[in-house]
């Protein structure tokens, strides 16, 4: 089972990020599947590094779209994005440190970060932008 | 050569750079402030001149006496406004200069920054001229000698044809109108083209710094407020063409070319002007540089976040439409024509980070000739070969610390173009890979970054004040952040390494604030800086004094115009001539228009001082001769003679006329020629 799907309800009302959170739902889910099979540390390392990169630049437009838009929650919204950032790193160290945490540390940490940053901060930017 | 000269000439900034960074700190310091601080001066100019305007009159009797009643009767806000006005445009003239060579000796003026360098030369050909219509208003002796060789410099331009240098030899000549006009020039004219002439100079640049910080204002006009109090500016005495005084207090920061008028044909003087402005215009690309590979897009990795174009410091990048159909709006371009090549760009770029390990490391955008993942690769095999307790990784910019001959088993320096070109997530890459004990980042101090905003968005990033932010987990112990003056190249490179590693096992950034007795001297340093500024921007307005004529000598200027008789009489034509034309063409008689050349002998004493033959003015030399000649005499009696034949005559003359004189020193004494009379008067 996968571990985050995306729903309508996620939606922002712009195309752009929309299409980018499916990207990045799908790229979390690839890292959970492989965290099921044996691996190593530092393949999983690889992988979190390519979705820190492209969740980094998702959050850099996301941001720029903010901005432009005059959103008010910006400052709220964009520490949550670094929270997510260091994260991401934090997780790549464990890993490294000790590849069997796995999913246990992604379905704790990332889902439960997705699941809040998506309920709060993206829904209320759905009605600033959508 | 070229860097030979630019070696020296940083040289020569290097010990007041040094010692006025110890006293102002480094991001105080007014030198690395030149440009705005000239804005600045250029502010005072103008607000003391609104406050002079009120109260000057435009009239050859008001101008002298109106000055005065500023400098003596209001000498506490008119007095001190005049001499603000004067010493805050010789101050922009000192700051002005300086931000121009500072701009050359550390080679920021090539490449795609010609538009900026080649914008500025107008500004000093709008600057100069400012400050030579504002001596000239004031009409004091100065300002007649000003008018004299101004109009001497035009003369010799092929624009009038009659001379305008003639105008100032007698009061009567001129007019109130004239003095309409040189105010309007003065307070309207010039400073609209220099207003537009600034912002052409800034606006290609993104953040144009326009204001110097405000400590720099206070000193600056503090500077300025005290010079004007301690040595108020003042006229020396009324505009009189009838004598010539016998030195001058000359204002060489305006007027550093007009002595050379004395020796020197106009046209010398000309041609030298020109050079140095063609020189100045032509100079980046004296020789022409080779342009290194602009950044790049990678449509791939880039989602139109604007990033790189917000920290662009040079207006390279743009967005547009999205042009590859995938799901995003818009897209970064590079204007291939304003690219430095810095990396900036690269640096701010979400998807260069060295994690990226199993898709190719190619961010949105980057280098060619150091892209990301050659930076990676030269971290990688420098950390190879690191050995040691503290292994050091030191990030160096091409133009600030030069530490590449470092040789050290336990240091490896990598050099980049531009600190900011490094991502920060490279520093996180290196720590938490243990691939070095500490990194170093060595670039240009602020303020003084060879890019711009290099350093300043690179410490914003590592204080995760601007993006990207380097991530928390780094600990920022472990790097240090050596901000150095672009002269560190002259320092010990192995000396400098131990201090970095030193401040690395201090785990503590290098502290910029002075200790103990320092801090109590930096005020007194402060006062002292400024003080002098204002000490160099006052004392070329006076100093050294200036002699147009040789101690006890008088000076003769022969000035007229004459038309001389034509070439040719009319004549009448015959009949049959008549008959030959066209009918509308039958015009009674021929008059040849061409006139005879006219020759002027003066004499003094029997010695021949003066003797040339003066072509008609005009395309069919139809026009008057002018004569315009000054002939410097010592002082006492002299018999002199004038000559002069207009009708083509070689021997003897058809009007002369002599008269003997006493000169006494510094008389002025002038030759017309009454075309009433037709006869030569001496006045």
């Amino acid at each position: 089972m996968a571990l985050l799907e995306w729903k309508q309800a996620f939606s922002v009302g712009n195309a752009s990020v929309d299409h980018e959170h499916k990207q990045m739902i799908e790229q979390i889910n690839q890292l959970y599947e492989l965290l099921g099979q044996p691996t190593t540390a530092v393949t999983i390392e690889a992988v979190l590094g390519d979705i820190h990169a492209y969740i980094s630049a998702h959050f850099a437009l996301e941001e720029r779209l903010m901005r432009t838009a005059g959103y008010a929650e910006y400052e709220n919204h964009k520490d949550d994005h670094e929270d997510l950032l260091d994260q991401i790193h934090e997780l790549m160290f464990s890993f490294s440190e000790n590849p069997d945490i796995g999913r246990k540390l992604l379905e704790n940490k990332l889902s439960d970060w997705f699941g809040r940053h998506f309920a709060s901060f993206d829904a209320r930017l759905h009605r600033e932008l959508g | 050569m070229l860097g030979l000269i630019q070696k020296t000439g940083r040289l020569v900034f290097k010990w007041p750079h040094k010692w006025l960074d110890e006293v102002f700190g480094n991001s105080l310091n007014p030198l690395r402030h030149l440009g705005s601080l000239t804005i600045f001066f250029l502010w005072l100019v103008l607000v003391s001149g609104i406050w002079i305007t009120i109260f000057f009159h435009t009239s050859v009797d008001g101008a002298y006496e109106s000055v005065e009643y500023l400098s003596n009767d209001q000498w506490y806000l008119g007095g001190v406004m005049r001499s603000l006005h004067r010493y805050a445009s010789d101050a922009a003239i000192v700051t002005l200069v300086l931000h121009l060579l500072k701009e050359f000796v550390f080679n920021r003026y090539r490449s795609a920054r010609w538009f900026s360098w080649m914008t500025g030369v107008p500004l000093l050909w709008l600057i100069i001229p400012l400050g030579i219509t504002g001596y000239w208003l004031v009409w004091d002796q100065l300002a007649l000698y000003v008018a004299l060789i101004s109009s001497e410099m035009l003369d010799a331009l092929p624009i009038f044809t009659d001379s305008m240098a003639r105008n100032f030899l007698s009061v009567e000549s001129l007019s109130n109108r004239f003095f309409t006009l040189m105010a309007f020039t003065h307070i309207i004219g010039l400073p609209i083209f220099l207003v537009f002439g600034i912002w052409l100079h800034v606006f290609r640049i993104t953040r144009p710094i326009i204001n110097p910080p405000r400590t720099i204002m206070a000193g600056a006009l503090l500077s300025m407020l005290l010079l004007s109090l301690v040595y108020p500016a003042l006229s020396q005495g009324k505009a009189d063409p009838a004598a010539v005084p016998e030195s001058l207090a000359l204002d060489w920061y305006y007027l550093l070319v007009y002595p050379l008028m004395k020796t020197w044909p106009a046209g010398a003087v000309w041609l030298l002007l020109i050079a140095i402005s063609l020189l100045l215009c032509l100079a980046p690309w004296l020789p022409p540089g080779r342009k290194p590979a602009v950044a790049r897009i990678d449509l791939e990795n880039c989602n139109g976040c604007e990033r790189c174009v917000e920290d662009c410091p040079f207006g390279a990048l743009e967005m547009a439409p999205r042009s590859d159909g995938q799901k995003y709006a818009a897209e970064a371009i590079v204007l291939t024509n304003l690219c430095l090549s810095c990396g900036i760009c690269v640096g701010s770029c979400p998807t260069a980070t060295p994690f990226r390990t199993r898709s190719v490391l190619s961010p949105g955008i980057d280098l060619p000739d150091q892209s990301v993942a050659m930076i990676r690769e030269l971290v990688t095999d420098a950390a190879q070969g690191l050995k040691g307790k503290q292994r050091l990784l030191i990030f160096g910019c091409d133009s600030s610390t030069k530490l590449y001959d470092v040789n050290d088993a336990a240091t490896a320096v990598i050099k980049l173009t531009c600190m900011a070109q490094l991502p920060p997530s490279f520093i996180d890459y290196i720590l938490s890979r243990e691939l070095a004990d500490g990194v170093v980042l060595a670039g240009c101090a602020n303020g003084d970054c060879q890019y711009r905003l290099g350093t300043q968005w690179t410490q914003q990033r590592i204080d995760r004040e601007r993006d990207p932010r380097l991530r928390k987990r780094v600990d920022i112990e472990k790097l240090a952040l050596l901000w150095t003056e672009p002269w560190s190249d002259f320092l010990n490179p192995g000396a400098a390494v131990t201090a970095f590693r030193n401040t690395l096992v201090a785990a503590k950034e290098p502290s910029v604030a002075p200790k103990g007795h320092k801090v109590l001297l930096r005020p007194v340093g402060v006062a002292l800086a400024w003080s002098l500024f204002a000490f160099a921007a006052g004392v070329f307005t006076l100093w050294p004094p200036f002699s147009q004529l040789e101690t006890g000598n008088a000076i003769i200027s022969l000035t007229f115009s004459h038309a001389s008789q034509r070439v040719k009489q009319c004549r009448r034509l015959s009949q049959k001539e008549l008959n030959e034309l066209p009918p509308n063409m039958r015009k009674p008689s021929d008059c040849p228009r061409e006139r005879y050349p006219i020759k002027v002998s003066f004499r003094a004493d029997n010695v021949l001082m003066y003797d040339q033959t003066l072509l008609p003015s005009g395309f069919w030399k139809d026009g008057e001769s002018t004569v315009y000649n000054r002939i410097e005499l010592a002082a006492g009696s002299h018999e002199l003679f004038i000559g002069m034949s207009d009708s083509g005559r070689t021997e003897g003359f058809d009007f002369s006329n002599r008269t003997s004189v006493t000169l006494a020193q510094g008389q002025h004494l002038v030759v017309e020629f009454d075309h009433q009379q037709k006869t030569f008067v001496f006045k």
